[in-house]
């Protein structure tokens, strides 16, 4: 046996491959991060992915790092994840590139759940994925020079290269397949909340195919805070990576820094993190709901939604300071207690909210005609949800049986009680549901956790934390699972930061899902994955002179203006 | 027949209606927990699209003419119904030249969402199209069963000699059926869906013309409760004095608009097919009607 | 009954735990540069005119983020976070607010320090009595570092001789 492959998975792994692993490290509780050869890593991967006794296996996420500086090479890690009672296990594969040489073989022939990861890679470190069925650039925009990659260290975060942009650099969209017509669907749209590009390639108001630009929302995070930010800065600037799911990403980056740095997190810091996770939940959750019924025309239920979410967003604005940026978390726990009024708070209005959500819920579900709208419009089957390594309430309702806050507790979830819904059916209607009831799991599970809260400290101090560790923070953000990876550097900074957003495993999906359903059900199903580009698009070059940020492209825009005079 | 006659129902019908769609904004807001805007808001939405120069996406000249024609016909429209003791154009056969100005405003809009290489504009005439389709079988059945048993094909003439048999109640609810989906309500509204398609066809258009075109889809709306409204209530008020019977007939309509929009707000949008399912539904069941009073019940 | 409000016609009290914008209380800054560490989005700079012998604390509210996290390290409660939210303004000099503070000059060389005189009473402040000879830290406390290691470079040479002449 190899040394470190102390539990029965990891133990099969390296039984399976032999001397293949070549180490086995255990860098955290239920983390362990295996080196094999860039060729191997391909087929360790799908094997990982593929065991079907294993239950729901997953992706979670992909890093790609230039470790140069360190140790001459670039690495990739593939982040596999156990889950629906297997074990709270996660398994890295790792593999050390060669600057000369940055292909291997990759792992979307296997697993096109790799795709999005494999394309970064590729757009920001250059890492050459051999045989992957579709290369095109994901993350960087049209402009960006070839040969540039943002996210080699010897790229500095100040520089903003630029190249004239011709005719040819257009992105090449797929062509429509024969007899369809392509009709556009953003980057504006009404229904959808943040740019997004869809070309829906339609026969008649069929929808036959699907072809997507993404990422124009790219914003410097990951590289920003790399460079210049230190531990406890980067907390609220990954609060501020999503504008609904800010808190989960903060408590994901601070859990990733206190595996790595060996941090207790005081008990009582672990609940009211807890709460602040569900209270996100919370209106997160009523406010897609409200959001599936506009796009559907049923405007009543959704000002309705919005009326009842409105005391949940107030609530938080008492107990932090703010109704969405709360900047509740530290590396070390959290910066406000919960005292004793604020409990009878918070009682108070998870007592109204359950009355009139549960009204709400009734009187959607009896309206026939948003019913019709939502049975059996875009189903995502279980083999495509799996396929594509899918999250959250989007792979629930497919049939998926995961949940990061059962499967791998934290906080304090391993102390409380809840349920989590899944449904077979795939479609609009069953993730509609899937979040109605993971709403009053919700309020449950603040219930519980303001009963048993514990009292005492709410930050544990900390000094330094030593370099060159690895480690991975998650949360089951509203969206689904939510994973950041953090490499520790010197003097408390970042050596690197990778965040992965519910969305980001869910988006490639969506066009299964979209497939066969009429443009008229398009944003329907677009809204009922929740999606959140500006969480999946994190990264981009920014221009930080004295610490301004301004995106690369603002003299972009002052030329067009000018052009347009 | 004086000038007058013309003038005064149809410049009330272009005042009203925008008036009613504002009434209806506030109804909406008052379900929804809203303050909702002021009841003259829709026309100070008018007035200032009317002032403004539209931007042109396309020089053909159908697309520049539909929303006059669409307006023109939706005024037409209510030239041939009765206001009080008032009709300012009555003629036998006036029921089927009804039928034509009324359809002609969906053709006006259908044309206009083909006069562009737009896949937005184009569902939406599409679905217009499919929407006219199956509902104008049905008004048609409606008010001809109406004729039938009026004997008149006049329809300021047809209400006041009706006589009472199951056919009529069933065919004045066929007719409010049609009116409501004819008139675009939710959940009928799939052909100016906002947040599928853009509102469809109006999406291409701006200033005067999207006010023109938004002035002549709502007097299309006013025209055809009017008509519902008329059906309803002059059978009732025979013998009335002719602004009493006007005074009913607004009091009617109104009823019905809070009605429609009451109902409105409290549905999703169906997607075409299912509409068109429903339609043809409908239709079929307006066929038996039709035979029904045919046999003089 | 209607659930919007009126606002802006009405106006909006944010409730006692609200972070608005924060704000620095002039008379309390002593120009230590705690909350300019500790700020994430640069919204808090220091900026030091050795030549003149001023500090410069700028706060720009455009860049705020509203974390409080100044409001958290400030040694003296000089920042405070007001439960302010309107800061709109046509002009953007209305979102920056500036505390100017007095340099210590050096009493050995004449040059500015790079600590402001506030700076050095609070330092006094809070130094244990006991443990330290106030007077001789006081006397240290007005020359530059500089001129500081000189004359402990000195002292050291005076020391060594005394004992090894």
């Amino acid at each position: 046996m190899i040394e470190g492959a102390d539990e029965k998975h990891v133990r099969e792994v390296c039984e399976r491959f032999g001397e293949r692993i070549k180490r086995v490290e255990r860098i955290a509780q239920n983390q362990w991060l295996l080196l094999v050869d860039k060729n191997d890593v391909r087929e360790v991967v799908s094997y990982v992915i593929n065991r079907k006794d294993w239950g729901e296996t997953q992706l979670s996420t992909m890093v790609g790092t230039d470790e140069r500086p360190i140790r001459g090479r670039f690495s990739i890690i593939y982040w596999l994840s156990l889950n629906g009672g297997e074990g709270d296990v996660f398994i890295g594969v790792k593999a050390y590139l060669r600057e000369e040489d940055l292909s291997y073989p990759s792992v979307t022939p296997e697993h096109p759940g790799a795709s999005w990861y494999e394309r970064e890679v590729h757009d920001l470190l250059g890492i050459e994925p051999e045989d992957h069925p579709d290369l095109r650039r994901l993350v960087l925009p049209d402009d960006w020079p070839y040969g540039v990659y943002p996210l080699r260290k010897d790229f500095d975060y100040t520089d903003s290269p630029r190249r004239e942009f011709t005719e040819e650099d257009k992105y090449p969209y797929r062509k429509p397949p024969e007899g369809t017509v392509v009709h556009p669907l953003g980057p504006y749209h009404v229904a959808l909340d943040e740019p997004g590009h869809f070309r829906l390639f339609v026969r008649g108001e069929e929808i036959v195919d699907v072809d997507y630009r993404l990422f124009y929302q790219h914003r410097g995070i990951e590289k920003i805070a790399e460079r210049r930010l230190t531990y406890d800065q980067v907390n609220f600037i990954a609060e501020r990576i999503c504008g609904i799911c800010g808190s989960s990403h903060a408590v994901a980056y601070a859990q990733a820094i206190e595996t790595a740095g060996g941090i207790e997190v005081p008990e009582r810091a672990a609940y009211i993190r807890t709460v602040m996770l569900e209270i996100e939940r919370l209106h997160s959750h009523i406010l897609n709901l409200g959001l599936a019924c506009h796009d559907a025309g049923f405007d009543t239920a959704f000002m309705h939604a919005f009326r009842i979410r409105e005391p949940v967003m107030w609530l938080a604005e008492r107990l932090t300071g703010n109704r969405k940026t709360y900047g509740m978390v530290l590396v070390g726990g959290a910066r406000r207690d919960f005292l004793d009024y604020r409990k009878g708070l918070i009682e108070k209005t998870l007592k109204r909210l359950k009355e009139e959500f549960r009204e709400w819920v009734d009187s959607t579900l009896s309206t026939g005609t948003f019913v019709k709208r939502c049975e059996g419009v875009g189903v995502l089957s279980y083999r495509d949800a799996k396929r594509w390594s899918s999250v959250g309430p989007w792979a629930r309702a497919s049939g998926r049986n995961i949940d990061v806050r059962r499967d791998h507790p934290y906080a304090a979830y391993r102390d409380l009680d809840f349920k989590v819904p899944v449904y077979r059916e795939g479609d609009v209607l069953a993730r509609c549901m899937v979040r109605a009831e993971e709403v009053f799991e919700s309020i449950w599970i603040i219930e519980q956790a303001l009963d048993q809260m514990p009292g005492g400290d709410i930050l544990a101090d900390y000094r330094e934390i030593p370099a060159r560790k690895e480690a991975l923070g998650y949360v089951e953000a509203p969206r689904g699972e939510d994973v950041h990876y953090v490499m520790t550097g010197d003097e408390n900074t970042l050596y690197r930061w990778r965040v992965r957003a519910s969305t980001y495993n869910n988006f490639p999906s969506l066009p299964d899902a979209l497939r066969g359903n009429t443009i008229a059900d398009a944003p329907l199903i677009i809204a009922s994955m929740d999606p959140c580009y500006s969480c999946t698009e994190r990264l981009q070059v920014v221009d930080v002179n004295t610490g301004r940020v301004t995106v690369v492209k603002e003299e972009e825009l002052v030329r067009g203006c000018c052009r347009w005079e | 027949m004086a000038l007058w006659e013309i003038i005064v129902p149809v410049s009330l019908v272009l005042t009203i209606a925008p008036i009613l769609d504002g009434m209806g904004r506030k109804v909406k807001a008052k379900v929804q927990m809203r303050q909702g805007p002021p009841i003259l808001q829709t026309w100070y939405d008018l007035t200032s699209l009317l002032s403004m120069e539209p931007i042109l996406p396309t020089d053909g000249l159908s697309f520049r003419l539909a929303p006059y024609v669409a307006l023109a016909s939706a005024v037409a429209a209510a030239t041939v119904l009765p206001y009080g003791g008032l009709s300012p154009l009555r003629f036998s056969g006036d029921f089927f030249v009804f039928l034509y100005v009324v359809a002609m405003v969906s053709i006006a809009y259908i044309v206009a969402g083909f006069s562009l290489p737009n896949t937005y504009t184009n569902a939406g005439a599409n679905r217009e199209m499919m929407m006219v389709l199956s509902i104008e079988p049905v008004l048609g059945v409606a008010i001809g069963i109406l004729a039938i048993n009026s004997h008149s094909l006049c329809l300021s003439y047809m209400p006041l000699h009706l006589h009472a048999s199951p056919s009529i109640f069933l065919a004045i609810g066929l007719l409010a059926y049609a009116v409501y989906v004819e008139g675009g309500f939710v959940p009928f509204d799939a052909a100016e869906a906002e947040t599928e398609i853009l509102e469809g066809t109006l999406c291409e258009y701006s200033g005067r013309l999207l006010g023109v075109f938004k002035w002549a889809l709502m007097v299309k709306r006013f025209v055809l409760l009017w008509l519902l409204g008329s059906f309803i209530v002059l059978p009732l008020t025979k013998g009335f004095p002719g602004w009493a019977v006007f005074l009913l007939q607004l009091t009617a309509v109104l009823a019905i608009y809070f009605a429609v929009v009451t109902v409105e707000a409290h549905n999703a949008r169906l997607r075409i097919d299912q509409a068109i399912r429903m339609n043809t539904k409908v239709f079929l069941a307006s066929l038996v009607v039709l035979l029904i009073a045919s046999l003089g019940w | 009954m209607g659930v919007t409000l009126r606002y802006p016609f009405v106006s909006i009290e944010a409730p006692p735990e609200y972070r608005g914008v924060p704000h620095i209380d002039p008379e309390l800054c002593i120009g230590c540069g705690a909350c300019v560490n500790a700020c994430p989005p640069d919204a808090l700079m220091r900026i030091d005119d050795l030549k003149n012998g001023t500090r410069e604390i700028v706060l720009d509210i455009g860049r705020c983020i509203r974390c409080a996290r100044c409001e958290e390290v400030c040694p003296t409660g000089a920042v405070k976070m007001t439960g302010r939210f309107e800061v709109a303004s046509l002009d953007r000099r209305d979102h920056v607010e500036v505390v100017r503070l007095r340099l210590v000059r050096c009493e050995a060389c004449g040059e500015y320090t790079d600590y402001t005189e506030r700076q050095v009473v609070k330092a006094l402040q809070i130094l244990p009595e006991e443990e330290y000879d106030a007077e001789e830290i006081k006397a240290y406390s007005r020359i530059c570092r500089r001129c500081r290691r000189k004359l402990s470079a000195l002292g050291a040479i005076e020391a060594s001789r005394r004992f090894a002449p």
